[in-house]
């Protein structure tokens, strides 16, 4: 048997440093102009999004939603990395990696406002709802992925958490069976420094929450989070792996939200200092990219210009097709579960039949 | 041009109120969607409120400083095209999340409100009520456990916030006397029969250290009892005719009949007398054996005498049914109600043994009073109630001689029978009862 101190190695990676200057050539992945291009834009669209979200929910025209807002290097790298078939288990933060997976706009917003439509994944989108339950699709995400691996199949399943999710029990049940039967998963932490407003200090003795890898006996890796380019050469390596049948992999992605933890109320400047949010602001992963972009002449403001604006037409039109999408019933909503009613739904359905044409 | 309101939506989980802190617009503004147009504070935050429409400040609703509900209006703008005033309301994120929110239509939610308790079980008063868990009570974890540690049923607090969510605010104002429950003592004394005596659920009973009362949740059979009056005593208007019988007699035929009861090992009692009496009082005056059928208003008379007794039991008063009671023997009928108030009482009896009955009777004698106003066991239109029998003296052709006096109450429907009728059929069976020999020529 091997000491453990030899089987602990947790890099960390980064490849554009805060000034957007490539730091790691070897990690740089390869990616055409046009795709690097596109990674600017789902950023910028997402950045768009949340702060509109935000807005929305104030007005009460949105119901949950927790802002992405800072994360979204780790988000839209790390999805960018996935293929079509692969599966997300997404925790409630993890809504652009959805859209970008297949989930329509408007269905996001109905699934929002509690719209049992929005719930409804079309065929062909792999991807679950956000999960509310902390850490809970990290064991499901075990299960699909050791589904995907039982069938033969080359597909992988993702799934993402906080860091405050590492200290669920959950967590650890699924890193562990991931492990032990070597399933094709992706297990990204996004450590946004703070669960709702417990600090990551507070949250565990561990230096990192990659290192959580070692007893799993996965491979466990640190990423920079803002650092989209860094995002996706991890997960993109950790999702060829898994295809190959080589296991799981962790990926902790360090980075910061800039909004509340979600619109049910907290407010961030009663548990983080300015100091920090300041700090974190130099790192924002767009202005990283940006600079990286423009730098090799493939980004102006122009360009960013347009983008936001069509980024704005884009969610007019989602609210548009979500205001005029038809208020629920009880009875569509009992419907859409089951295939053929238990009977208490029956019931249930029966008290409620008058509502069918509402 | 039209008006468009903006309400206060809810900021955050569990905030159903906002101080307008600051307006940033004032009338004649003109502001673009998404611009902020008020600071409001509340218990967890500071936030912009941001304008949900391009338009003109048409008016301010409320005051800095001011404090709003959600749902207050709180700005009208003037918008090009469609606004929301007169129209349908913009969709809003809580109009589209449940049907039970559109204030229009009648929504499953606003049915968590104590009547819900009593409505579906009026139409049937004898059943269980089925609880649904569509109609659970909506209130925060906060809100639930404040009601706990008040000891108040929250089921009973009726919500005015969104979909009759229950609000801290609406538990107090419960607390201050808009209590309506019946607790358990009410429903006692509304209560036509012996079952009066205290419900066992008071094992259960929950007591705060510092509470002056007690608060003991009505057990199922209870909370039956407590519909099944109500319906009665609110659907039929009651009248009670109260009188005398002598019943000395009586009283002697039963001393004479007891050895041969424990011959036969039966126990002896006045019901079977007063069983057969009624019989043949009902024979004369059908009315009272009937019921009333309100959507035809028709009086549906029944052929036969199935006959209701009323047995206190320690979970709470039951009527098992001796049925045809007019083709049995009087030895029969005592052996019946005995079988059945000992299954009552043992929590045996089949729920079809407690059903069908035409007419009832109740007997408080047994426990020691003489006159009351006992509840028609709906939907028969009549009760006789039993009194004590007590030997006092009483004037007979000009003698003070000592007799057996026993107390009848008769409670009828008013809708379908009247004084007269009803004390005419009293008159028959204390004739009965006064000579018992004349219940020879009814066997």
């Amino acid at each position: 048997m091997s000491t453990v101190l030899e089987a602990a190695k947790v890099p960390y990676i980064q490849v554009l440093d805060e000034t957007g200057k490539v730091v790691n050539p070897d990690r740089m992945p390869k990616l055409s102009d046009d795709e690097l291009r596109e990674l600017m834009k789902r950023m910028v669209f997402i950045r768009i999004l949340d702060q509109r979200a935000i807005k929305l929910s104030r007005q009460g025209r949105l119901g949950f939603y927790a802002p992405a807002g800072g994360q979204e290097a780790a988000m839209i790298g790390s999805e960018y990395a996935l293929q079509r078939d692969d599966f997300i288990l997404p925790g409630y933060r993890d809504v652009p990696q959805l859209l970008y997976h297949g989930w329509p706009l408007y269905q996001w917003i109905l699934f929002s406002r509690g719209h049992q439509h929005g719930t409804e994944i079309p065929e062909g989108v792999n991807v679950l709802i956000p999960q509310i339950i902390i850490g809970a699709q990290y064991v499901q995400t075990a299960g699909v992925a050791l589904a995907f691996k039982l069938r033969d199949e080359k597909r992988i399943a993702i799934t993402y958490t906080g860091d405050g999710g590492t200290s669920q029990g959950d967590f650890y049940e699924g890193i562990n069976f991931a492990g032990a039967f070597q399933v094709p998963a992706v297990f990204v932490v996004q450590n946004n420094q703070f669960a709702i407003s417990v600090p990551v200090e507070l949250q565990t003795a561990a230096e990192t929450l990659a290192q959580k890898a070692v007893a799993a006996g996965i491979p466990g890796f640190q990423v920079d989070g803002n650092d989209i380019l860094a995002m996706y050469s991890v997960t993109k390596e950790a999702a060829d792996r898994a295809r190959a049948g080589d296991g799981p992999t962790l990926i902790e992605a360090l980075t910061f939200r800039f909004g509340p933890h979600t619109m049910s109320g907290d407010d961030p400047t009663r548990y983080r200092t300015k100091e920090l949010e300041n700090e974190w602001e130099r790192r924002d992963p767009l202005v990283r990219f940006r600079k990286f972009l423009e730098d090799k002449g493939l980004w102006t403001p122009e360009e960013e210009e347009r983008v936001m604006e069509e980024a704005r037409e884009e969610i007019n039109a989602a609210l548009k097709k979500a205001d005029a999408y038809p208020k629920m019933t009880v009875p569509s909503l009992i419907d859409s579960m089951f295939e053929v009613l238990p009977e208490s739904l029956k019931a249930q359905r029966q008290e409620f039949a008058g509502q069918e044409e509402a | 041009m039209a008006l468009y309101e903006f309400r206060l939506p809810e900021l955050g989980e569990g905030l159903h109120e906002g101080r307008i802190s600051k307006w940033l617009v004032k009338p004649g503004d003109t502001v673009k969607e998404d611009d902020a147009i008020a600071e409001v504070e509340n218990d967890k935050s500071l936030v912009e409120l941001p304008s949900p429409v391009d338009g003109t400040v048409k008016s301010l609703a409320v005051e800095e400083g001011t404090t709003a509900v959600v749902g207050d209006l709180l700005i009208t703008f003037e918008v090009e095209g469609e606004g929301n005033v007169g129209a349908a309301q913009a969709p809003t994120a809580s109009e589209s999340t449940a049907p039970a929110a559109a204030p229009e239509q009648p929504a499953p939610a606003q049915a968590a409100q104590p009547a819900h308790v009593a409505a579906p079980a009026a139409s049937q008063p004898a059943a269980a009520v089925p609880t649904s868990h569509a109609r659970e009570v909506l209130a925060t974890p906060g809100v639930r456990k404040f009601a706990r540690e008040h000891n108040v049923d929250i089921s009973l607090v009726t919500g005015t916030g969104p979909n009759g969510k229950v609000t801290r605010e609406d538990v107090e104002k419960y607390l201050q006397g808009g209590a309506t429950a019946p607790g358990p003592a009410d429903t006692a004394t509304g209560d036509a029969t012996p079952a009066a005596a205290a419900t066992p659920a008071a094992a259960a009973a929950t007591l705060a250290a510092d509470s002056e009362e007690e608060r003991v949740p009505l057990s199922g059979i209870r909370k039956i009892i407590a519909q099944a009056m109500s319906k009665s005593f609110y659907t039929a208007p009651h009248v009670t005719v109260m009188d005398e019988a002598n019943v000395t007699a009586l009283v002697q035929l039963r001393q004479e009949l007891k050895p041969l009861a424990a011959e036969r090992g039966t126990k002896i009692t006045y019901l079977p007398f007063v069983v057969k009496a009624m019989i043949s009082a009902l024979r004369k005056y059908p009315q009272l054996n009937s019921s009333l059928d309100e959507e035809r208003q028709e009086l549906v008379i029944k052929k036969s005498y199935h006959i209701g007794i009323a047995t206190d039991t320690e979970r709470g008063l039951v009527v098992p049914v001796v049925r045809n009671a007019d083709r049995k023997s009087m030895w029969a009928i005592a052996d019946e109600i005995a079988d059945l108030a000992t299954r009552a009482r043992t929590n045996k009896l089949g729920p079809a043994e407690m059903k069908g009955s035409t007419i009832s009777i109740t007997n408080i004698g047994s426990a020691g009073g003489m006159f009351f106003t006992p509840i028609i066991n709906y939907p028969e239109v009549a009760i006789l109630g039993l009194g004590r029998i007590t030997e006092r003296p009483i004037m007979q052709d000009g003698q003070v001689v000592g007799a057996q006096m026993m107390a009848l109450s008769l409670s009828f429907d008013h809708r379908v029978i009247d004084g007269a009728l009803g004390q005419n059929f009293v008159n028959e069976v204390k004739r009965l009862l006064e000579n018992p020999r004349l219940l020879m020529m009814e066997v």
